[in-house]
């Protein structure tokens, strides 16, 4: 006999606080390798490329107007949304498929959960970040919206809540179809609502973009501002609320365990309905501000400091003209746009001696009044408003204004703001010297009315054609030597822009 | 102790038909679909497509449709009509697998009679739900989208197997939702023609025909891998 034979063996006992999360994490990692998620991916791939990707590139290289589809329309959960809970509830229905339902704990049945939603959460970000990654090679200007990938994220994790509740409680073939079709109809119906209410506890639903997302508000956000993160800060609480509940739902059937667990699935699910309730009760005192969405629960004015940047300038008809970087691209646009009727005005009282963008504040909308281009300061400087244009070049859905097209409407908003027209149709002197200046800048009078037709946000009726007293006073305006209209426009231009002059008054 | 005993029938019941008569095989030949319907889940089928037929409906009448023109009032029914494709396509999946291939002499026929008697059943269906009125397209519309959507179903059983067959129409609804935006007109998103357009009805009927044939000589895919999308 030896010493150490004769030693006594001392084991260890495993301690059951580390064993719990071993086996927990050993389980997730059997549940992920054995998902069906992975076979998916491929189909929700190239849906992704063609629904949200594809139609974004049809769009000016500006953040808001890229992801306005993609993330302000929600088309990236649509993409990923039903399709995940379909295969969410053909997982949730494996055990019941097999008649082991009762066999299976709750964490066992958490566990697929969480590998079925890692699998989907790690494609949507990584679509997304591949997204992201191409139109930065673009030189796509502004900041990406990340609050919206994470209501993305979290939008796909409650698709993935909800397939499973299905799949868990219908341990049926068409649990999955029917969860993938109630995926879809609920996002279409969010549509439906989103686009009739556009403000109130409607902005909870991740597919309303109407008024409250940069593309459709035509706004600056990332770009001279921050994306306000309120709005959708509500819309995760909504969302995760909703896949809490979903979860909490599964365990409480007198199958999933004891009292104990039952009881803990009660209270997920209250806590979840309750969190949910409360985004929507959030979302409905929002209030839209300049630069976006606030919740003033949820606000930090923090979120409000504007984004400093130094401006990309050029020269036009020895006028400087400074424009943010995200817009650098136009910057040629703009000075061969703004020459013509700078010259025409070179000398006058209140010409500008500089141009500026600034940014485009939220509740200007699509097709509100304000202006977006006018003068301001002294001396006179010239403030631009791009984001309510659409840029030169493909928009998307609307048909983009070609170069010369975008030229006539910047010369038109110009030469209507320098008469003093404002936020009106000008009064009849007011058009008229409008008109003249734009055939000046090489605008043509028949061309005239199809300029005004196709100008964002001009005020008041498109003439159908260049007749009547304003362009019959136009045309003997505009028949006067340069330098006799020049000097009349400097004795004249005061009385015209405080609308104290008649056409008859005109030469 | 024998079983002679065994083939004597149990006292007042109906001796079955002989082998071989007219009654038998008809009487064979019912137990035959009616267990095969039973397998494929076909009586909740049934169900879901009517519960489908009366969504339809209610949509119609209480005016779901998405603002933004005609197109966007395309976007519920199709998406209705997706999901009653999608119920077809998941019935072809059978439980029993190689040992009813070997078996079943007349598997295929009933793969083509359940598909073509169910789509005919949920087309009468959703067409007594567009009764509401208002449904884009009318009836020809309603019979040649749904048409290629269950051909759609029905290539995706045989590719991806039964249970996942339902991708396939699910992920047709995406395109045909992107190309209805950005107006899109080719023939194969068929949703986007019009109703009398020939190349849309064309393109349907070619898709929904070779979803009956494959269906019917091949059948859904069956994979022996429990995460593969045939499992």
């Amino acid at each position: 006999m030896t010493a150490a034979a004769a030693a006594p063996v001392r084991h260890r006992t495993p301690r059951a606080t580390s064993a719990l999360p071993f086996s927990a994490a050993r389980l997730l990692r059997v549940e992920l390798r054995r998902n069906t998620m992975p076979w998916i991916l491929p189909l929700i791939a190239a849906l992704f490329w063609f629904d949200s990707y594809r139609p974004s590139t049809g769009t000016s290289a500006l953040y808001g107007l890229r992801t306005y589809w993609s993330m302000g329309q929600g088309h990236t959960i649509i993409d990923f949304g039903p399709f995940v809970a379909g295969v969410a509830a053909w997982m949730g229905s494996r055990d019941g498929r097999r008649g082991l339902a009762d066999l299976v704990t709750a964490t066992a049945q958490l566990a697929t959960w969480a590998a079925t939603a890692i699998w989907a959460v790690a494609a949507y970000l990584v679509f997304v970040s591949v997204m992201f990654a191409v139109y930065a090679h673009q030189g796509v200007g502004g900041t990406p919206p990340w609050w919206y990938v994470a209501v993305g994220a979290t939008g796909v994790i409650a698709f993935s809540a909800f397939g499973f509740a299905i799949g868990a409680f219908w341990p049926s073939r068409f649990a999955a179809p029917v969860a993938a079709f109630g995926g879809f109809l609920a996002m279409y119906l969010s549509f439906q609502i989103g686009f009739h209410h556009t403000s109130g506890w409607a902005l909870i639903l991740p597919t309303n973009s109407s008024g409250n997302f940069d593309g459709s508000a035509q706004a600056d956000s990332g770009i001279f501002y921050p994306w306000l993160p309120d709005l959708p800060i509500a819309r995760i609480m909504f969302l995760a609320g909703i896949a809490v509940a979903a979860l909490g739902v599964t365990g409480l059937p007198a199958r999933a365990g004891g009292r104990r667990l039952r009881a803990a699935a009660a209270v997920l699910t209250l806590a979840g309905a309750a969190l949910a309730g409360t985004a929507v009760g959030l979302a409905s005192t929002a209030q839209e501000s300049a630069y976006g969405v606030v919740i003033p629960t949820l606000h930090d004015a923090a979120n409000d400091a504007p984004i400093t940047y130094t401006p990309v300038c050029g020269r036009s008809a020895g006028v400087q003209v400074c424009l943010n970087p995200a817009y650098g691209r136009w910057l040629p646009d703009m000075t061969a746009a703004l020459a013509p009727v700078l010259t025409e005005v070179a000398g006058l009282p209140g010409a500008p001696v500089r141009a500026t963008q600034i940014a485009a504040a939220y509740p200007s909308g699509g097709d509100g009044p304000p202006q977006p281009i006018m003068f301001g300061g002294q001396p006179p400087v010239l403030r631009m408003q791009l984001g309510l244009l659409h840029m030169p070049g493909p928009c998307g859905f609307c048909v983009g204004p070609t170069t010369a097209q975008f030229a006539d409407e910047m010369r038109l908003l110009f030469a209507h703001a320098f008469v003093g027209a404002g936020d009106s149709p000008g009064s009849p002197a007011q058009q008229a010297v409008q008109a003249a200046l734009l055939q000046g800048a090489g605008v043509p009078f028949a061309a005239q009315p199809g300029v005004i037709a196709i100008a964002e946000n001009f005020p008041g009726p498109t003439p159908q054609a260049a007749t009547g007293p304003v362009y019959a006073a136009a045309r003997r305006l505009a028949t006067w030597p340069a330098a006799a209209r020049h000097a009349w426009l400097a004795a004249h231009l005061a009385a015209l822009r405080a609308d104290r002059l008649t056409l008859e008054e005109l030469p | 102790m024998t079983t002679t005993g065994l083939h004597r029938p149990a006292p007042g019941s109906v001796p079955p038909p002989a082998a071989g008569t007219r009654r038998y095989r008809a009487a064979a030949g019912w137990r035959l679909g009616r267990l095969y319907l039973v397998s494929r889940r076909v009586p909740m089928a049934l169900a879901l497509l009517a519960g489908l037929g009366a969504l339809l409906w209610t949509a119609l009448h209480w005016h779901w449709n998405i603002a933004g023109g005609p197109a966007a009032r395309q976007f519920i029914p199709l998406t209705i009509e997706t999901g009653a494709a999608a119920v077809i396509a998941v019935t072809t999946y059978g439980p029993f697998g190689e040992p009813e291939r070997a078996a079943g002499r007349w598997l295929p026929w009933l793969r083509l009679g359940a598909a073509v008697a169910l789509t005919a059943v949920a087309f009468g269906v959703l067409a007594a739900g567009a009764a509401a009125g208002g449904m884009p397209g009318g009836t020809l519309a309603l019979l040649r989208n749904f048409g290629g959507l269950v051909g759609l179903g029905l290539l995706s059983a045989v590719v991806l197997g039964g249970p996942f067959a339902w991708t396939g129409p699910m992920a047709y609804l995406l395109v045909a939702e992107g190309a209805l935006a950005h107006r899109s007109a080719t023939p194969w998103v068929w949703p986007t023609r019009p109703p009398h357009d020939r190349g849309g009805a064309i393109c349907a009927c070619l898709v929904l025909v070779a979803g009956l044939v494959l269906i019917t000589v091949r059948g859904p895919r069956e994979s022996g891998r429990e995460s593969g999308p045939a499992s």
